[in-house]
């Protein structure tokens, strides 16, 4: 897990268990994703590291039936329709992939964070987060 | 009457078909707009006082005195998405009224290619993996934003089909509207998926067009103009913490609250009007769900309502609360710095009684418009005939 490249490396607080890496407020509470200097809700800065819920459930979704113009990275693989939606963390709503795509998707499902690969490079492969349903995790 | 003088009128509109006018300049497309609203209010360029006009794209709407005439006349240029002509008409409005004038001219326009609106992350301040993932996509945000309205207020994905069929069949009388042919709700709702729960009948697209307005102060709106239309209030609001806008890579939990609804509030507060009094309107419906959702957000009926008022045909051009009796975005399409005027446009018409396409019967008195967009701005106006 730990030699995984990421889209970008600042996103996880951690990669086993996988975690996301958010900002919370020391004043008002506010938490933000991904980390950020200020506070947007009180202004206050600077905003503490944050380690995100593992844990939440679907709070809205859609699929992605076209390919993405670009700056999207397609994977090599011809494109797949793509489950995407935003999940409830309890502090925060993260929008993300929801794996696996090709699921009848409901709005509370309970799902965990996860890492997958999103495309490869000559190095090999890049992953990003993504929310994993409840009923397919091993 | 004493109480006329501070007030600004529309005296004239002029609007060219929206679509595509791949072969005409943009500000070849603007001038024709302003020429029109010129010819409608009977004066010359050279009458115009002030003028106002906004576009997003690359053209300066401060060079349009080269197609019209080189009068010395002031210019200001706005640009600010699709909030551009409820803009550069509230500036027009507010030059009269602080003395700079008794007839102002307010022109906005767009003449994008075929799938414009493709959004870098810098733009927005995001960084690069968000669009890399694939998650700089607009209709995902409106699909996640649809579904989770329907859920939260027990509508029915029919409503979105019914939203789209009523487009299409207004459009279809509609002369200046883009797509014309009438859909059905069945077809609008079985049409190839782009993000569920909306299809790609239930989407606006990129096109070309551009409105002008000329603008009156006091009695000389009564001079110009056998039915004016006051102008009794233009608001525009910012979004505030909290509100669920495009490109967000978190949200915070709780109630959203959208510019929609502060921008409504403010043009209601300062009309001196309710929402149940306006009985013609123009709302933001970027897809179908954005119509139902600003149905609700601007106050025209409660959150969940909507089903049954489009059941009903309540919004259609011979129901209690006409909606987007043009065809709206879904079918004009979106030419972003046009788009809030030609609403405008649409509501002087009919409260003139003299819509180019379906007229709404019994002389409808109060009109209103919406425009909503990114990063989250709202303009909303209310407009009578008194």
């Amino acid at each position: 897990m730990t030699d995984q490249r990421m889209v970008d490396p600042t996103l996880l607080a951690s990669s086993d268990p996988v975690a996301l890496a958010g900002a919370r407020c020391s004043q008002c509470g506010t938490v933000v994703f991904p980390a950020q200097d200020g506070c947007p809700r009180c202004s206050h800065r600077p905003m503490d590291t944050h380690a995100l819920a593992c844990t939440g459930v679907v709070w809205t979704w859609t699929t992605q039936h076209f390919a993405p113009k670009p700056p999207f990275r397609p994977a090599d693989a011809p494109w797949e329709p793509k489950a995407i939606g935003y999940v409830d963390l309890g502090e925060v709503l993260v929008e993300g992939w929801l794996v696996p795509s090709a699921r009848d998707w409901a709005i509370g499902d309970a799902v965990r964070v996860t890492t997958v690969p999103a495309w490869t490079d000559d190095a090999g492969d890049v992953h990003t987060f993504a929310f994993e349903h409840a009923e397919a995790q091993a | 009457m004493s109480d006329r003088s501070d007030s600004v009128y529309v005296v004239g509109v002029g609007m060219t078909r929206f679509g595509r006018h791949d072969d005409v300049g943009d500000l070849d497309l603007a001038a024709d707009a302003v020429r029109q609203a010129l010819g409608d209010a009977s004066i010359a360029w050279s009458d115009v006082d002030v003028a106002t006009g906004g576009t997003n794209g690359e053209t300066k709407p401060d060079n349009l005195p080269t197609y019209l005439g080189l009068t010395g006349l002031p210019f200001v240029t706005v640009r600010n998405g699709c909030a551009t002509g409820g803009i550069a008409m509230l500036t027009a409005a507010n030059m009269l009224r602080t003395g700079g004038g008794d007839i102002a001219v307010a022109v906005g326009y767009d003449n994008h290619a075929r799938g414009a609106f493709n959004s870098s992350p810098a733009r927005y301040g995001i960084a690069d993996w968000y669009g890399e993932t694939g998650l700089m996509v607009t209709t995902q945000y409106f699909a996640m934003k649809a579904r989770r309205y329907l859920h939260d207020h027990g509508i029915s994905e029919e409503s979105l089909g019914r939203v789209s069929a009523k487009a299409f069949a207004n459009a279809a009388d509609n002369p200046l509207a883009w797509r014309r042919d009438p859909l059905t709700v069945e077809q609008v709702m079985t049409a190839d998926m782009v993000n569920p729960p909306l299809t790609r009948y239930m989407f606006c697209a990129p096109d070309a067009g551009a409105v002008a307005l000329v603008l009156a102060r006091g009695e000389r709106a009564f001079d110009l103009c056998d039915a004016p239309v006051r102008l009794a209030a233009v608001s525009l609001r910012g979004r505030r913490f909290g509100s669920f806008e495009v490109f967000s890579p978190w949200l915070t939990p709780g109630e959203h609250l959208s510019p929609s609804v502060d921008a409504a509030a403010a043009a209601f507060t300062s009309s001196g009007l309710r929402p149940s009094d306006v009985q013609v309107a123009q709302l933001q419906d970027t897809d179908s769900g954005a119509e139902i959702i600003h149905m609700g957000e601007t106050g025209l009926c409660a959150h969940g309502e909507q089903d049954k008022l489009l059941a009903e045909g309540a919004t259609e051009v011979d129901g209690i609360l006409p909606v987007n009796t043009d065809g709206g975005l879904l079918a004009n399409g979106e030419p972003v710095g046009a788009s809030g005027l030609r609403q405008v446009h649409e509501i002087v018409r009919q409260l003139q009684g003299r819509a180019l396409g379906r007229q709404v019967p019994n002389g409808p008195r109060v009109g209103f418009t919406h425009v909503y967009g990114a990063p989250g701005i709202s303009a909303c106006s209310v407009l009578v005939r008194d």
